[in-house]
This record gives C-alpha cells, structure tokens and sequence, in this order.
C-alpha cells in the first residue's frame, strides 16, 4: 500500500482525509501508528517564524533564569515545569490524551529570596510557552484584596483578577488573608479567588507567596487550597557566598566595582550578618548595602577636587563599612523583626475553616 | 466506565454480535444510543430481540452509525459499567459513498481511545472465497492497530455455515499471533471465552 503523500500532524487530519475519500480505512490505521510511534512533531501547528520568535524568547527567559545566582532547586523545578509544558503541547499536537495543568503555585520564603524575580520570569516563560496569552505580572497583597465593608472585599478581588487576567496574580505574604480569623473579610477574598481560579480555568495562574511557616499554615486551615495550588516552589535564604556574588553583579550592573579591601570588608559584614540574624539571607539587604556604599562613595568623592574614572567606579572599605553600620542589625532598630512576627494571630482564633 | 468497540468489515454480523452478546448477558431490553458521523445522536429503548429485527439485515452496511448499549455487569462483588459500541463496517478502498466515508472515519476516531476492541471476521466468507477475498486489507491493519494495545481479541464469526471452519484455519494462519475466539453470534456460541475476555479487562 502506498502511503499517501503529505505527514498528517494530528489524528483529525487522518479522519478529515478519510471522509474526503482520500486515503482508505486500512491507510487511515496505518497513520494512526505512524501518529502513535513516530517521534511528536519538533513544533506544534504555527507559522515557523511566530515559532521561531517565541523560542527566540524562551531562551532568553531561561537564560536570565540561569544566571540568577543561587536558587538552584528552584531553577529545577522551573525547568521541569517547561519541559512539562513543552511534552503537553507536542503530546496534544501528536493525538495522545494530555494531562490537565494546574500551575497555580505557592513560593515560599524569606523576603528577598528572589520570589517576585522568579514569578516574573515565569509569566514571561509561561506566555513563551503558550500557556499565557500574556507575559503581564500583577503584584499585590491583602491591602489591595480585602475591602472595608461586606461586597468590598469581592469587588476588589475580581478587579485584581480582571487586571490579571492573561498572566499571573502574584499575591504577596498571601497568608495574611487568613489572620482575622473566620469573620475577617480576608476569607471572603480567599473565596473569590479560588472561584476565579474555576470561572478563568487556564487564563490565568495565581501565585501565592510568603514566609514558609506562615504559608504553610495558611494552607493547613484552607485544606481546599492546597489541591489547588498543586506547585511549591521553596526559596532558601542565601549563603553568604550567594550574596556576595549578587552584590557583585548589582555592582557591575551600576559599572561600579568593589576595591580588594572593600571586597574583603563586605564578606565578612555578610558572614557576621548570618550569624546574627536569621534573616539575612536576602538579597534586598545587599541591595541596600551597595546603594548606601554608592552613596557614601559619592559623599566622599564630592570633597575631592581630582577624581579618575577609576575613583569614580570603585567603591572602597570605607564605603562598605559606613554603608554596613547603617544598615547592620545590630546597630538599628529592627523593624523588619517586627514586622515577622505578627503574633502568630490564627493561633489565637482563627479556627477550621469552612469546608 | 470501559468502552468496548466492536469492529470489522461490513456484513461480518458486528451488530448480530452486539446484541446477541446482550442477549446473552442477560440483558432483556436496552437503552441503545444512536451517533450519527453528522454529530446527531438520539436514544432509543428496545427490546433485544426487537432490536435484533430492527437493526440487523442480510446486506452490507445495515449500520450507519455507532450504536452503543450500556451494560451495568456484576464482576467480583462490585459492579462495572461496560459501554459496548457497534460500528459501521470499514472497507478496502476508498468507497464512494461520502455518508459510509464519514462513518468509517467515525468507526476509526473511536477505535483510538477503546479499552478494548473486539475484531470480527466472517470466518464462513474466508473459508468459501479464500483467504483474501475474507479478510480484507483493513483487518490485516486493524490486528497491526490493536496489536500495539492490550485488550485485542478477534471472534470468527458465522461458524455456523459449512466453509467457516476452513475460514477459521486460514485466520488463524494469516492473523497468527491474535487471540481468536470462533463464535457464532447468531447461535450464541463461543461467547463464553469473549466473556472471559471481556471480564478479564473490566
């Protein structure tokens, strides 16, 4: 039997030939096989340049993903996602049955462990990918959820939703939707939320985000949530090591560099932070630090009548150690302490939520 | 529930099968559900024995479209819900009528996501016009189709008549490798194993 000419991409094809009369049942099998056997098709149905763009920009979102510094099992993680996505789409264009995806997620960890860097890159992987008619991120948290009176809370939700639609909601510290207890109009947002998630099935993808145990008993009194948010990404705090890449990376993005010493004085600044704050893995503390250093630069410079343009990149010792002092934890109030520990408010009353 | 499509050349008795099959397990009347290759679908309910009359003939292409019966069958101490769909017969060639085109490839989008496939030749027509006039191209395709799948039996059908057993040797020698049952769907016979068969895959 001669097969007939052109490959068929789906199983529709096949069908469609055969009602048009131009294969015969017998040669409609035989493609069936050749669907169910060959290897899926490089790319799915698309004009070749559209395709080609949009590869073109999904290298580069995993490209910018793996120069981020750290973050190793959640580049993972990302990358099995894509590759899910990716074998999804080819499987669905070859004719076999495809798993339904839910990539509603939650990220948890520390502030400044990359969470809103990440979701970013994932809307825009995610539209790469198709899965997103768009490569939009709207950020916000309870204060942008939670209204003032009965029917607020729904409204302002929806209208976050609205503005997400086609991309990802990204509800920051979204565990303090549950702290006012069952009466609180946190639940009401929690509420409409997961209902959106129904109504807007695959048109948009929400990430909740927050500290790990804070998040992890945000989950365990909302047990409807966690089915639904099947994707859990962990942030670990940075190392030390981490943290100095990345102020090194700041630095050169600013086409600023750190002195020898300078270099020296920020290691050991960030090893001394680790030990005594929990909570300084993060890379919002260097960010802090090397833009007071630039500043403290800029301050010292200003004085001087002669400066090279090697002055005028190099941040030295001092800088650092001026810099560090203002924002070290040990020399300052610490708000950000403050700010951690809420009280632990559902322990006190916020009970089982409804089922 | 499990779909169980039964499949074959036009006039090999698919549908004397279906029902008789019914019939057999007990079933005295059926909700039958019609879809036409058009997208039209309706149901009827029928005795079997009616519906033997009523849906099955002596020519080819009785069945336009799929017909299916719901079987609610005991297995162990539970219940299972077995979809038995008939089909229109699939043919050599390109056939000219667009209508039984649009049927064969309906016969075959459902084919694909089948539990289990029930093959039938007519083991009378392979015994009395030779191997090849009997089995057809299509059938050597859809034993190569349903190879790549578990729950694959073929039922020599009509063994009944005087050529069938000759026909079933030479099934056997061309479809070597298939689990074939010799039935005769019109006496009842050989179900017993297409039972078991079909029970082993509930």
């Amino acid at each position: 039997m001669a097969g007939p000419g052109p490959n068929p991409r789906t199983v529709d094809d096949v069908l469609a030939w055969l009602s048009a009369g131009r294969i015969s049942s017998g040669e409609a099998l035989v493609l069936f096989q050749r669907l169910e056997t060959r290897a899926a098709p490089p790319a799915p149905a698309g004009d070749g340049e559209a395709d080609g763009e949009r590869q073109r920009r999904l290298e580069a979102v995993m490209a910018e993903l793996d120069a981020l510094i750290g973050l190793a099992p959640v580049k993972e993680l990302v990358r099995e996602l894509a590759a899910l996505v990716e074998i999804q789409r080819r499987r669905a264009a070859a004719g076999l049955s495809t798993e339904p995806m839910a990539l509603h997620m939650v990220f948890t960890g520390n502030p400044g462990t990359g969470k809103t860097t990440v979701a970013r890159l994932l809307a825009r992987l995610f539209h790469g990918l198709g899965v997103l008619p768009r490569e939009h991120l709207v950020e916000c948290e309870r204060a942008d959820l939670v209204g003032e009176y009965i029917g607020h809370t729904a409204q302002r939700t929806r209208e976050q939703i609205r503005k997400a639609l086609g991309g990802v909601l990204f509800v920051d510290e979204a565990y303090a939707l549950a702290r006012g207890g069952e009466k609180d109009f946190g639940k009401e947002a929690i509420d409409t939320l997961v209902k959106a998630m129904e109504d807007h099935k695959d048109e948009f993808i929400v990430i909740l985000a927050g500290y790990r145990d804070e998040m992890e008993q945000f989950l365990s009194v909302n047990p409807g949530l966690r089915s639904r948010f099947p994707i859990h990404m962990d942030f670990p705090d940075y190392t030390p090591e981490e943290l100095y890449q990345i102020a090194l990376r700041l630095c050169q993005e600013r086409q600023y560099r750190l002195s020898p010493a300078a270099g020296l004085r920020l290691k050991r600044f960030l090893a001394e932070e680790a030990q005594a704050s929990p909570y300084a893995g993060n890379a919002r503390l260097v960010r802090n630090l090397i833009e007071r250093a630039v500043r403290r630069q800029a301050v010292r410079l200003a004085r001087r009548r002669h400066v090279s343009r090697g002055d005028l990149m190099t941040l030295e010792a001092s800088d650092v150690l001026e810099a560090a002092h203002q924002l070290g934890t040990r020399h300052r109030p610490d708000h950000r302490v403050a700010v951690l520990h809420p009280g632990k408010p559902w322990a006190a009353g916020a009970g089982v939520a409804r089922g | 529930m499990k779909r169980c499509i039964v499949i074959g050349q036009p006039n090999v008795g698919k549908t004397m099968f279906v029902l008789q099959f019914a019939l057999y397990l007990g079933l005295a009347e059926a909700r039958i559900a019609f879809a036409e290759a058009g997208g039209r679908r309706w149901e009827k309910a029928y005795r079997v024995d009616h519906a033997l009359a009523d849906l099955t003939g002596a020519g080819p292409h009785h069945t336009r479209q799929l017909q299916s019966i719901r079987l609610d069958l005991p297995v162990g101490k539970g219940r299972r819900a077995l979809e038995l769909v008939d089909t229109s017969g699939l043919v050599d060639g390109i056939h000219p009528d667009a209508a039984i085109r649009r049927a064969m490839a309906q016969t075959l989008a459902t084919v694909r996501d089948a539990h289990l496939i029930l093959h039938v030749l007519d083991a009378a027509a392979a015994g009395r016009r030779g191997a090849l006039a009997g089995i057809g191209e299509v059938d050597y395709q859809v034993a190569q189709f349903a190879q790549m799948r578990g729950g694959y039996l073929l039922l020599a059908n009509k063994m009944d008549l005087p050529d069938a057993p000759r026909g079933l040797a030479r099934i056997r020698q061309e479809l070597a490798g298939h689990p074939i049952a010799p039935i005769s769907a019109l006496h009842r016979q050989g179900f017993h194993e297409v039972k078991a068969f079909v029970w082993r895959h509930l």
